[in-house]
């Protein structure tokens, strides 16, 4: 007979399985998607954890916060003059909560999603496309709201020769569009892949180990890679939420200032 | 693979997009006025 739990072997995919937790049930309303999932859990840890830094860090009030209330300082300072340089004129103020919030977010997440065992917010890709789509939405109805038809001069580079205009426009349209879900591809499957490939390659190692005492000294040697992977990932998780803010501040420089 | 369960669908973004609103209210209303007012307490303090 066909056992499932002889051959039940364990997914790279099973780190980011959603399980419920606690759930709600009614028979009147449909209560599933306020259920407490691992999902929802994380979301909750990110908040705790960026609630901590700030609060617990500031040395009540003092001129001098603590030394993690500085890390944050440097934060603010990079993400300040990133949308400074990009957005630039007045309004870059108006914009920067949301950048800063986008990137406390992705940050945070990622390096969570680092602790062994836990789970990646960001490599869920419903979530974080559906985060860029309107990202994106948001940025087109600002244009259109800002400058009206005169929006759509955007799809058209300036200097360009007069019969190269409609394939232009065509290419230029398209890109944008593809921008809504690029930008959230982007950072899922950065985060998925570099995931996947820890588990498979320790995986793999650990079974290397077991086989003999030859290999369990000789395992040192792949082991010692996937450290290096290991801190690739860290430095991938930061980079990304970098990248994720400074594509959001130049489309939305686009949107303000049309090129 | 369940997480491609609907179900799932709408509790990643009921909660994903709470926790945003959340943190948006959070970081525009407190936190950033709070390093702001660090920065402008300092500045005077040294340069004026």
């Amino acid at each position: 007979m066909f056992n499932l739990l002889n051959t039940y072997i364990t997914s790279p995919l099973d780190q980011f399985e959603i399980r419920t937790l606690l759930g709600l049930q009614s028979s009147f309303i449909d209560l599933s998607c306020l259920n407490l999932t691992t999902f929802s859990l994380y979301t909750i840890i990110v908040l705790l954890v960026i609630l901590c830094l700030y609060t617990l860090t500031t040395n009540n009030n003092k001129i001098i916060g603590s030394r993690w209330l500085i890390s944050q300082e440097a934060i603010y300072d990079t993400i300040m003059n990133m949308v400074k340089g990009q957005i630039g004129g007045k309004n870059w103020g108006l914009y920067f909560p949301m950048i800063f919030t986008f990137f406390m977010f992705i940050f945070v997440a990622n390096l969570i999603s680092m602790i062994p065992y836990s789970f990646a917010l960001s490599a869920h890709l419903v979530f974080i496309i559906s985060l860029s789509i309107i990202i994106w939405l948001g940025n087109t109805i600002l244009g259109l709201y800002k400058h009206g038809w005169t929006f759509f001069s955007l799809f058209v580079p300036t200097g360009t020769p007069l019969p190269l205009v409609p394939l232009l426009v065509i290419i230029e349209t398209l890109s944008y569009i593809a921008r809504s879900i690029s930008l959230g591809l982007r950072l899922g499957s950065n985060i998925l892949a570099g995931h996947l490939l820890m588990i498979i390659l320790a995986g793999l190692t650990f079974n290397f180990m077991l086989i003999n005492l030859f290999t369990l000294v000789f395992g040192f040697v792949p082991l010692a890679m996937i450290l290096a992977i290991m801190i690739l990932e860290f430095a991938i998780g930061i980079i990304q939420s970098y990248v994720w803010c400074i594509l959001t501040a130049s489309y939305l420089k686009d949107a303000v200032y049309l090129h | 693979m369940p997480q491609l369960v609907p179900f799932y669908f709408m509790n990643q973004l009921t909660f994903g997009f709470l926790l945003m609103i959340t943190l948006l209210i959070l970081f525009s209303q407190f936190f950033l006025p709070m390093i702001l007012r660090l920065y402008v307490s300092r500045l005077f303090i040294s340069k004026l």
